[in-house]
Parts: C-alpha cells; sequence; structure tokens
C-alpha cells in the first residue's frame, strides 16, 4: 500500500510543480504560507527555486516516510489552498476524508503547539470531545511593514553594477534578491483580476441597478467606435449579383423557336451551289487531280544543293534554312549489322556504277572497330566541287521578269465575231484615164462618183461598176474632190476643179427629182440679185456663182459654178445640204470658206488662221465646225462664233479627218503614217494610235450608216478597216479593232489609195486608187 | 475469206424514183463492199441494169447525196454496217459544156428563152414552139433587146433610143408570150414589145406597145404572170410596182414621171423623132421596202402573192390584190436575186455576202435560213431553178461563174450543213478561168431551160450557153 501511495504523491506532486509554479506567481498569499512554512522560500522564477521546492518536499517525504499523517496534511493543505484541482478534490473527498481532517489537525497542532488554541473542547452529544474552532483571524489587516526586510548586503557600491544580473544584491543569508517587480509585472497582475464582462461602473437611473452591458451592445459599441456600421454581419463591398451576366457566351443557349430559315433552303447557298455547278460546267473548276509524279526526271533541269553548308542564320523571308537530313541509318555506321553489307554481286555493281548512277553514295563497309575506319579517300574531291560551286553559282537572286509580252495585251475580239465588215474587192470601176483622186457613193446608195486626174466626172453604177455617165469639166486641171449632197430629196453632186467648184445634176434620175434638184440649185440667184451683199464687197470682192459658160457642161448636167481664189481641195457638206465649206490649203485668210448654197454665198469664217488649213467638217448634229491644220484640230462653235477645243494628235502633218457620226471621236490620218482616234470628251490627245501603215495615210472615213466600222486609205495601196465600237456610256471606251487589210490597187508614182468612202448602209467601201481605178470591197 | 475481211460488206436496198431505170424486185437488195464510193456503186447500178451505155448515177441516203464511201458514211453517222442501208439512186447531173456564146456591143444584162417549155409559151397554148426553133432573149446595157435564135443569128432587135426605145441600159427583159416582150431598165421604164415573126425567112420585126411609167430609179427586175396579165417590177426607189399588160386595164401614166416635165429631157426626146406609145401607169406601187428592190417574183402556185428581196436585208411577201406586204423575213445581208424552189416551198436568195440562202417565207417557219449555199466569190444576181430537178438551182454571180447546186450535195463545215455547188461553169471568153472579183466577165443574168440548157449573160458582152451533154435534143 505505501508504495503505491508513494507513486501516486509522486505522480501528483511532479503535477503540482507547475501549479505551485502559477501559485507562485499568481497567489499572494499562497506564496506568504509557503514562505512561512519553508521559512526561506525565494521569489525567484528560475529552476533552482523550483527544485528546492520539491526537493523540500522530497525531504518531506523521506522524512514521513512512514507518517501518513504528515502526507494528508500535505496533501490538505494542497487541496484547500489549490481549489483548481478537481481531480485531487475528489479524491479527497472519497477516500479519506473523515481521517484526513483530523490528521491536519493534529498537524497544525504539532506545529503551533506553542500558540493557545483557538478552539473550545466541548461535548458531543456522545460524550465524545467536540472542538468548536473558532475564526481564524488571517491577519490582514495588519501591515507588512512588520515582515522582516531584506537587506541587500553589498554595501556601498552602485547599483548599476547589477544592471546585468536578475537579482540586485545578496540578502543575509546570501541568497539572491530579486529585483523588485516592474511595471509590466504588475499589468499583467492587474490584466489577471477578472472585471466582469459588460462592467462599466455606471448605474442604471431605470432601475438603480448597476449598468451592465450585454455581449451585443458591447459589440455594437465596438463597431462604432471602429466606424463600422452597427449592424452584425453588414458587409459594405458585397460580392456583385449581376443582373444580366457579362460574360459573352459564344454559343448562348436561347429558348427562341427554330426560324423558319432554317427549313427553308437558303437561296444564297442555291445561288453560290449554281455559282459553282456553272464554274464546274464550264470547266473553270476541275475536279482534283492527283499531281502527277515525275517519274522521269527531266534531264534538262539542273539542281543545285543549296545547304551543302548551311550554317545556323537568323530567321529572314530570303533565307530557306535547309531540310532536315534524315537520320543515320543501320548501313551507314561503321560496323553494320552484317544484313546491311553488300554481297559480292552488289559490290561490283556499285563500283562499276558512274558515280551519278550510284543509288548510295557509299558503300556499306565493315569495320571492327572504330579506330580501324579508314580516312574519308572524297575529302579532297568534295571540297574542290565545293570550290567549284562557290565561284560558279550566283550568289544574287536576279529576279527576272517573266511575263509573256502577248498577255499584257488587251484582249481584243476575234475579227469573226465583228462582222460584217468588207474583205473582198466585188467590183473594179475601171473607166479613168490618169489616178483617180476622189470619190463619193451618192446617198441613196446606188451610185458611185468619183473624179481624177483626166477632168472627168465618172458616176458608176455601184454595184455594177458599169459607167453611167460622165463629163469632162477641164482638160488641165484635175477633179480634186467629188461629194454627193447629203439628203436623198435631190441629187446634186459638188465638184471641185482647180479653183472652182461645180455643182452638178447627173441626167441619170428621174424628172421629178431632177425637177427638184434644179430648184435647189437656182434658188439662190434669185436670192444673189434681189439681195447684193455690201458687207462682203467692202474687203472682199464678192465670189461670183454662175451658170458655166460652156453650155456643153450646161448641156451635161453642170449647172452652177462657182471660182474661188485658190486651188480647192477639200469638201465637206453639211448633213442639211444648204451649207457646204471647202478648204484651199494655200489660199492664206481665204482659205477655209463656208458657202451657203440656197443664197449663193460664200462666207469667209476666219480672218486669220494659224497653220495651213487641211481639212474641215461640220458636227453631225451640232453647230460645231471642225478645222484641221497641220498640227491641229480647232473646233468652233458656230452659233457662238467661239473657239472650243483645240485637238492635238501630235501627228506632224495631218492628211485628213473624220468625225464620228455621234460626234464624240474624232479620226485623223497623218502624212507620217498615222491613224489617230480621239475622243472629243476625254482628252485633246489621241486615245489610241495606230500605226498600221508603211507609208502616208490619205483619207479616213466613219462608216455613217450605223455600222461601227471606219477605214484608212494609204499611199502603201492598201486600205485598212477597223472596226471601232462608240458606247454611249461615258465610262467605257471605244473598241477598237484592226479587222481587214484589202489590197489590190497598184502604186502609181508612190501613191497608193487616195480615197475611201463607205456606203451609207451596207458594209461596203469603196476606194479611188492612183492607178486608175476605183474599187468596191463588200 | 481474206478478201472479206479486207473488204467489210453491207446490205444495201436501192431504190429509185425514175420510172426508166427500175431495177427488177430481185435484184434490190444486194450485198456490197463499204469500201464503194459514187463510181462504183454507179458501174454496179449499170451491170444491174444491164445498160451497155453506161449512165452515172448519184446515190441519196436520208435526201443527201454520198459524197464519200460508203465505209466512211457509217463512220460519221454511226450506224452499224449490219443495218441495210437505203440507197436512192438518180441520174447524175452531167458538168455542162459550152455550147455557144452570142456576142453582143455591150454588156447583157438579161437573157430569156422562148421554147416548148418555158412559162411563156405554156401560158399561150398556141400551138407549140417546133423544136429548134427556141428563142433566146438578150437585154443588153447598150439599151437593145435582141432576139436570138439557137444559131446564134439575130431575128430581131428592139429600137434604138432615137427610135422610141429604151433611153439606156435594159436591166431585164421576159417574154410574156411567144409573141410579146416586157423589159426594163435604168431609163425607170418598162416597156411591152410586140415581136412578130413571119413565116418565111424575112427578120422578125418588134415595135413598141407600151411604155409604163411610174418609176423613179433602175428598174432592175421584172416578173410576169400572162394568165393575169400581170407584170411585177423591182425598182432601186424602193418600190415594187404592179402593171397590167393590157393596154385596156392599166391606169393613164402620172404625170409627173413624164420625160416631157423636164426641160433637158424634153431636149433629149426631140432628138429623136416622137413615137406616139400608149404611156400608162402602174395598178399599185407597193411601198415597204426601205432600199433599192433587188429583185421580185410571182409566187409559182399563186399569182396573188409575190415575193420581193431588197437591199435592206428583206425578203417580202406581197398580197397583190391588196398591195400589202404580208410577211418580212430578214437576213444578214443585202439580198440581190430572187428564185423560188416550189417542191421545197423555199425561196432561194442570193446575197452580196457571196452566198445563197433558202428562205422559208412562210409565215409559220420558225428558221429564217433554211440552208446556206456557198461557192461563189462575189455577189450572187441571178438565179434559176433546174427545170429536170426539183432539187436543182443555177446561180450567176459577178465572181464571172455559173454555178449549179443540188440543195440535197451537202457538206459540213464550221456552220454546220452548208450547200455544195456540183459544177461551176466559167465565162468561154477567158477561157473558163476564173478571175479576181470577176473584174471584165461578171455574169448579170442566168436562165436554165430544159430544152436550151443554162444561158447565162455578162459583162463579157455575151451570152453563154451551157448544157449537160447529149442529155437534150440541141443541134448545133
Amino acid at each position: 500500500m505505501a508504495p503505491q501511495d508513494a507513486t501516486k504523491k509522486r505522480k501528483a506532486i511532479t503535477r503540482d510543480s507547475s501549479a505551485a509554479d502559477e501559485i507562485v506567481l499568481s497567489d499572494g498569499g499562497g506564496d506568504l504560507e509557503a514562505v512561512f512554512l519553508e521559512g526561506s522560500v525565494s521569489q525567484s522564477e528560475d529552476d533552482g527555486s523550483r527544485l528546492s521546492i520539491s526537493h523540500v518536499f522530497a525531504f518531506d517525504e523521506e522524512e514521513s516516510d512512514d507518517l501518513d499523517e504528515s502526507e494528508e496534511s500535505e496533501e490538505q493543505f494542497g487541496t484547500d489552498e489549490v481549489p483548481s484541482d478537481p481531480e485531487q478534490e475528489k479524491v479527497n473527498g472519497t477516500g479519506l476524508n473523515g481521517s484526513a481532517g483530523s490528521i491536519s489537525k493534529l498537524a497544525w497542532a504539532d506545529e503551533d503547539s506553542e500558540q493557545p488554541p483557538n478552539h473550545i473542547v466541548t461535548e458531543d452529544a456522545n460524550g465524545n470531545p467536540r472542538y468548536i474552532y473558532q475564526d481564524i483571524d488571517p491577519i490582514y489587516a495588519s501591515d507588512d511593514s512588520e515582515a522582516p526586510e531584506t537587506t541587500n548586503t553589498i554595501g556601498n557600491i552602485p547599483l548599476s553594477f547589477y544592471d546585468s544580473y536578475p537579482h540586485i544584491g545578496y540578502d543575509i543569508n546570501g541568497k539572491k534578491i530579486a529585483r523588485p517587480a516592474k511595471g509590466e509585472a504588475l499589468d499583467a497582475l492587474l490584466d489577471s483580476i477578472d472585471i466582469p464582462k459588460g462592467w462599466t461602473g455606471l448605474t442604471d437611473p431605470n432601475t438603480g441597478k448597476p449598468l451592465e452591458l450585454s455581449e451585443q451592445e458591447l459589440n455594437l459599441l465596438k463597431r462604432i467606435q471602429m466606424n463600422e456600421v452597427g449592424e452584425e454581419g453588414y458587409d459594405p463591398y458585397p460580392a456583385t449579383i449581376e443582373y444580366f451576366t457579362s460574360k459573352t457566351e459564344s454559343m448562348p443557349l436561347s429558348a427562341a423557336p427554330e426560324p423558319k430559315r432554317r427549313f427553308v433552303p437558303s437561296k444564297h447557298e442555291a445561288k453560290r451551289v449554281m455559282k459553282i455547278v456553272k464554274a464546274i460546267r464550264e470547266g473553270r473548276i476541275l475536279p482534283y487531280k492527283p499531281p502527277q509524279e515525275d517519274d522521269e526526271e527531266d534531264l534538262s533541269v539542273q539542281h543545285y544543293d543549296i545547304w551543302a553548308n548551311e550554317a545556323p542564320r537568323p530567321d529572314h523571308a530570303m533565307n530557306v534554312p535547309a531540310p532536315k537530313v534524315p537520320p543515320p541509318g543501320y548501313d551507314e555506321s561503321y560496323h553494320p549489322p552484317p544484313e546491311y553489307l553488300p554481297d559480292k554481286k552488289e559490290k561490283t555493281a556499285w563500283e562499276e556504277a558512274d558515280d551519278d548512277d550510284r543509288q548510295k553514295e557509299y558503300l556499306p563497309t565493315d569495320h571492327s572497330s572504330l579506330r580501324k575506319v579508314p580516312g574519308y579517300d572524297k575529302f579532297t574531291k568534295e571540297k574542290f566541287e565545293r570550290c567549284l560551286d562557290l565561284y560558279l553559282a550566283p550568289r544574287i537572286r536576279r529576279s527576272k521578269l517573266n511575263i509573256d509580252p502577248e498577255s499584257l495585251l488587251p484582249k481584243l475580239p476575234s475579227p469573226d465575231e465583228l462582222r460584217p465588215f468588207p474583205t473582198t474587192c466585188a467590183t473594179i470601176f475601171r473607166g479613168h484615164g490618169g489616178r483617180v483622186r476622189s470619190l463619193a457613193v451618192d446617198p441613196s446608195g446606188i451610185w458611185l462618183a468619183s473624179g481624177g486626174d483626166d477632168g472627168t466626172i465618172r458616176v458608176w453604177e455601184l454595184l455594177t461598176g458599169r459607167q453611167l455617165w460622165h463629163v469632162k469639166i477641164s482638160s488641165e486641171d484635175a477633179i480634186n474632190v467629188v461629194r454627193w449632197r447629203p439628203g436623198t430629196d435631190a441629187v446634186i453632186l459638188s465638184a471641185a476643179v482647180g479653183e472652182d467648184l461645180y455643182f452638178v445634176i447627173p441626167p441619170i434620175i428621174s424628172p421629178e427629182l431632177e425637177s427638184r434638184s434644179n430648184t435647189l440649185l437656182d434658188e439662190g440667184f434669185g436670192y444673189a440679185s434681189s439681195k447684193p451683199r455690201s458687207d462682203s464687197t467692202a474687203k472682199i470682192p464678192a465670189v461670183q456663182w454662175s451658170r458655166p459658160t460652156s453650155t456643153r457642161l450646161a448641156d451635161a448636167g453642170v449647172l452652177l459654178k462657182t471660182r474661188l481664189r485658190s486651188t480647192i481641195k477639200v469638201i465637206s457638206w453639211h448633213r442639211r445640204g444648204n451649207y457646204l465649206t471647202t478648204v484651199s490649203p494655200s489660199g492664206q485668210t481665204s482659205s477655209v470658206m463656208i458657202h451657203t448654197l440656197s443664197k449663193h454665198l460664200t462666207q469667209q469664217p476666219f480672218r486669220h488662221l494659224k497653220g495651213l488649213p487641211q481639212s474641215a467638217q461640220f458636227h453631225p448634229t451640232k453647230p460645231i465646225f471642225f478645222v484641221a491644220t497641220q498640227r491641229t484640230i480647232r473646233t468652233y462653235d458656230l452659233s457662238k462664233q467661239e473657239l472650243l477645243k483645240i485637238v492635238q494628235p501630235g501627228a506632224r502633218w495631218i492628211s485628213s479627218f473624220d468625225v464620228h457620226p455621234l460626234g464624240d471621236n474624232l479620226i485623223v490620218g497623218s502624212y507620217d503614217k498615222r491613224l489617230l482616234w480621239h475622243d472629243l470628251d476625254l482628252s485633246v490627245r489621241p486615245y489610241k494610235t495606230l500605226r498600221y501603215h508603211k507609208k502616208a495615210i490619205r483619207q479616213v472615213k466613219f462608216h455613217t450608216g450605223g455600222l461601227p466600222l471606219f477605214a484608212d486609205a494609204s499611199d502603201d495601196g492598201s486600205l485598212q478597216i477597223f472596226h471601232g465600237r462608240v458606247v454611249g456610256d461615258l465610262m467605257e471606251n471605244a473598241t477598237i479593232v484592226p479587222v481587214k487589210v484589202l489590197k489590190g490597187h497598184g502604186v502609181m508614182g508612190s501613191l497608193g489609195v487616195l480615197d475611201v468612202d463607205w456606203h451609207p448602209r451596207e458594209p461596203w467601201c469603196v476606194s479611188a486608187g492612183a492607178d486608175g481605178t476605183c474599187r468596191l470591197w463588200t | 475469206m481474206e478478201t472479206e475481211q479486207v473488204n467489210p460488206q453491207m446490205r444495201v436496198q436501192l431504190s429509185t424514183s425514175q420510172l426508166d431505170i427500175v431495177l427488177p424486185e430481185r435484184n434490190r437488195s444486194i450485198l456490197v463492199n463499204t469500201n464503194l464510193r459514187r463510181y462504183g456503186l454507179s458501174s454496179l447500178v449499170n451491170t444491174l441494169l444491164g445498160n451497155e451505155k453506161p449512165i452515172p448515177f448519184d446515190f441519196l441516203i436520208n435526201g443527201i447525196f454520198l459524197r464519200s464511201s460508203l465505209d466512211d458514211y457509217l463512220t460519221q453517222h454511226a450506224i452499224s454496217s449490219e443495218t441495210t442501208l437505203k440507197l436512192e439512186y438518180v441520174k447524175a447531173a452531167i458538168p455542162p459544156i459550152h455550147l455557144a456564146s452570142f456576142e453582143h456591143g455591150d454588156w447583157v444584162s438579161s437573157v430569156d428563152v422562148l421554147s416548148t417549155t418555158s412559162p411563156a409559151q405554156r401560158w399561150s397554148n398556141s400551138g407549140g414552139q417546133i423544136p429548134g426553133h427556141e428563142r433566146i432573149l438578150s437585154a443588153s446595157y447598150d439599151g437593145l433587146l435582141r432576139v436570138w435564135n439557137i444559131s446564134s443569128q439575130i431575128t430581131a432587135t428592139s429600137p434604138s433610143a432615137g427610135d422610141g426605145g429604151h433611153l439606156s441600159s435594159i436591166k431585164a427583159a421576159k417574154f410574156v408570150s411567144p409573141s410579146r416582150i416586157a423589159s426594163s431598165g435604168t431609163d425607170r421604164t418598162v416597156r411591152l414589145w410586140k415581136y412578130e415573126e413571119a413565116s418565111d425567112d424575112s427578120p422578125a420585126v418588134m415595135s413598141q406597145q407600151i411604155e409604163l411609167y411610174g418609176h423613179k430609179a433602175s428598174v432592175d427586175s421584172i416578173a410576169v404572170h400572162q394568165p393575169s396579165s400581170r407584170l411585177l417590177s423591182a425598182s432601186a426607189d424602193h418600190t415594187v410596182c404592179l402593171w397590167s399588160t393590157r393596154k385596156s386595164d392599166a391606169p393613164a401614166a402620172p404625170h409627173s414621171s413624164l420625160p416631157v416635165n423636164s426641160s433637158r429631157g424634153a431636149k433629149r426626146r426631140k432628138i429623136g423623132p416622137a413615137i406616139s406609145t400608149s404611156q400608162r401607169g402602174y395598178l399599185s406601187s407597193l411601198k415597204s421596202h426601205t432600199a433599192p428592190v433587188s429583185s421580185v417574183i410571182f409566187a409559182p402556185n399563186d399569182p396573188t402573192v409575190a415575193y420581193s428581196t431588197s437591199w435592206d436585208h428583206g425578203l417580202k411577201t406581197w398580197d397583190l390584190p391588196t398591195s400589202t406586204p404580208v410577211d418580212t423575213r430578214s437576213t444578214s445581208h443585202a439580198l440581190l436575186s430572187l428564185a423560188a424552189i416550189p417542191y421545197l416551198k423555199l425561196v432561194a436568195a442570193g446575197t452580196s455576202a457571196r452566198h445563197i440562202t433558202l428562205i422559208d417565207p412562210r409565215a409559220s417557219a420558225t428558221n429564217v435560213v433554211a440552208m446556206t449555199l456557198r461557192g461563189h466569190t462575189n455577189a450572187v444576181v441571178s438565179l434559176a431553178t433546174d427545170p429536170n430537178n426539183t432539187f436543182g438551182l443555177a446561180s450567176g454571180s459577178h465572181d464571172g461563174t455559173c454555178r449549179i447546186w443540188d440543195v440535197r450535195s451537202t457538206k459540213t463545215d464550221k456552220e454546220g450543213r452548208v450547200g455544195q455547188s456540183m459544177y461551176s461553169v466559167g465565162r468561154e471568153s477567158i477561157g473558163g478561168v476564173s478571175r479576181t472579183s470577176g473584174d471584165g466577165v461578171k455574169v448579170f443574168g442566168v436562165l436554165w431551160d430544159s430544152d436550151i440548157g443554162i444561158v447565162s449573160a455578162g459583162e463579157d458582152k455575151r451570152v453563154q450557153i451551157n448544157r449537160g451533154k447529149g442529155a437534150g435534143p440541141i443541134t448545133q
């Protein structure tokens, strides 16, 4: 029983050691008692003091090994003074309560035997003595000053010597005097004193009870103090709950009903499919064909290894890195497996083959160890070839323009698509002695009038080439130009012979038409006689209009004649048939004249004209007049009497020009072999220059009957027919395609074709040649 | 066996529509080598017929002449040689041979003939012209009409301008009946002449009966229909005029078109003696064309319908009683000549674009151009139908040749099926060779008569007669 108790006791004490420590620090009362008990219990916190206590206890144990009472008393003491240990209290309460109480009294009695007993001994009901204890006076009211004062024995030395020590000196017993507690320790002590929660020290005026604040109110006050919203759990910065999500879903879910278009076949897609189908049908999209493998290599193509000595370079567009070389195989090993070694046959085949024919550049060879591998035998050769590559191979990439010049030309429609146009000679008109200088198809398209060096005007049946009528106007002068008066209401032929301008009514027409034509020619006689021109008589002698003097001519149908002052080279009628203009290049100021047939009036529109006039023409629809000089073509507004535009074809010497029947385009032929197309709306410079003739161009002419054709006549004996389509749309340019070269006229004295004219409706043209013939081309 | 392998055979069924050359029934279906051509087949048929003098035959398959070997034909049309091919054989056209040329003083513009089979003779019913007394009428640019017998002798000449004849070139002339002639020319008149031939050898007399005034320009073509005594003229003044050939029917001539009104014309008239001939005007003037009318014909089966061609590219069908244009067929070229092919119900029109187009004039026809005949190198200005062959045609062109066509003779080129000429007849005056653009040898008129042959007139101032050899009783 005893050893069991001992172990129990020891356990209890060891547990108490920490509790005792606490007691020392916390309970002044306990401490004091301990000091009383032991006599000298230092109040140090170190281990030494504690050990000393335990030692004291241990001594107690040994001392009272057989004395249970002393142990019990100590336990009692412990339990009384340290009520914080409930387990111990329980043990006391259960097992040893009765006896223990008495024993401790005894112990106390033993120790304080000298003190008067503070109990009265009475007798209880059983006759046993009953001790009635008086209240113990704890002497709290007494001053502690009476407690023996610890005296520092260090003598008269400054206390600062102990600054680095926990103690300040030694007492009389040689024990260290601990440094007195400082403020922190007091604070800690105060802190440990428990103030009830919510204690304010105030009295509630309503109840008179001390005002205590509940936990809630305290928290509220605390939060108000912290500048927070009083309500508990209030979050000033709550996480945003989004009404609508801010995330954009790529494929949002929708409850909307499927739209109709999901079920209706898409027109757009059908259109696109049809487009593709059409393209496939037309052959624009070809079915995929696997690229043909070029089994036979083209020997003409030479290959270069541009990566033979490739060094790593920074990434650049011009730098194509070498393709990766496949990793070496087994047969490239110095010690290949035997199945990769060539047999004798393969070996001889490889050796006999030419360098280029060998499939492999090397022959797999077996070496038993790496050090037996010989040196690379082709080293020198390879270096040499590399050097050759370096100095023979071009180092600069030359960007050569590899464009077929043909492909740059605009796609012209094939002439076959541009039919009809004249292609062959249908009729040859023979009869003129000498050159035919001029010819014209009459407005009805049945007759052809021609005039030439022999001084005769001839009228032919266009289709058959039958000469219907002729008149010899002059024996010395050549007929320079013949032109029909436009319009089918009368048949009047104008012809220029030298300085004379003749008007002829060929007697091949019906009497009715003839009389009408006569009236037209004779109208002016009455006008001229009734109203003499006063304005022109001042400077220029009036140009006289008269009947030809010779009755032979009058009988032949030459009915009217006027004489200018210089040789007339060009006649051009206004479309109404009342005005005509003549150009005589040598006439200086009177070179361009405008004649009014109905008044027999000749006007000189220009006082001064720069350059030598070559040709003149009326605009087909507007009151505009074109005059061509050697270099330029001037357009004049006849109603406003002002210069509109100066067209500059860039030719050195303009021979002739013609205005397109719609009036916006102009073709110009020049003696320097050029044919120039002008778009008057576009520019004063030519839109297109056509240089197909070897010699000078004499005459150019548009088809006036609605066909998009024009022709030029050249001294090289050929005519060229062009297709020239003019679109009313201003955005589109004219299409000009040369369609035919008509050859047939002979070249006489470096003159070829002198004049060209078109049939008024059909794609037929007629040409006058220096060889004395006219030709009809159909 | 080997020969059979080289020359595979096929069965052909021979037939013909000509009675005189019908094969006996048993011989009609025979096996022939497929490498045979026309000549081989022709000699085969001659052998089967037992002809001593072989007749050249032509062979038709589906209405088209066989122009290659049978083998090629089968390949071309993807026909198996196992099928029986139906071959129709007809007497082949014989290349015409030059018989005679009648020389004139000037260009000859038009010709007509009077023979037992000519329309004028058929209409008159006055007995029959004795064979060998055929007459050939030629109109010349010198303003004279000449009537020739086939021995190249002039039987009659029309009066000159001074004696009341045409004032200038004659462009067209036709026999109205064996004793009447119609002519027209660049003097804008149509004239009717009385042609009297004495029974004895004294020269025939041609005297003017009626002058028809009304045209304002050259009259280039006339057509006559004696039974209804109607005459049509086509003029360069864009009109077609309908006239009566009877003096009593015809209205008076319009005053304005008479030459007397013109001062200069009057002057010219005074030169010659005024011969009083009746001057008449047109019954109606058909105005619808917009360019010179080049040719006019009566419909072959209906004299109240006329066709006309013009330079305005159109072929017009006229209803003569009402003088209204019924239908217009537009082509792409100026049309210069016209002939009807009654069997095919087509009209052939010669164009300025060097070919002949076969036009279906019926309003119901969907295709304007039924076929194109190509070969000429210049404008086709005259057309005549073959009197012996319903598919035949003769054309005269400014290229100086007459060509003989069979509508069934075709070839295929890039434009599809085009007609191919069978023979080309050159002008004898230059030795039959061709000349560029027919310079100097243009053919202006052509006529095909079954008795006389192909009569053509041209710029070489000759009337030339060509004829298949031995096919008719013409004697020199």
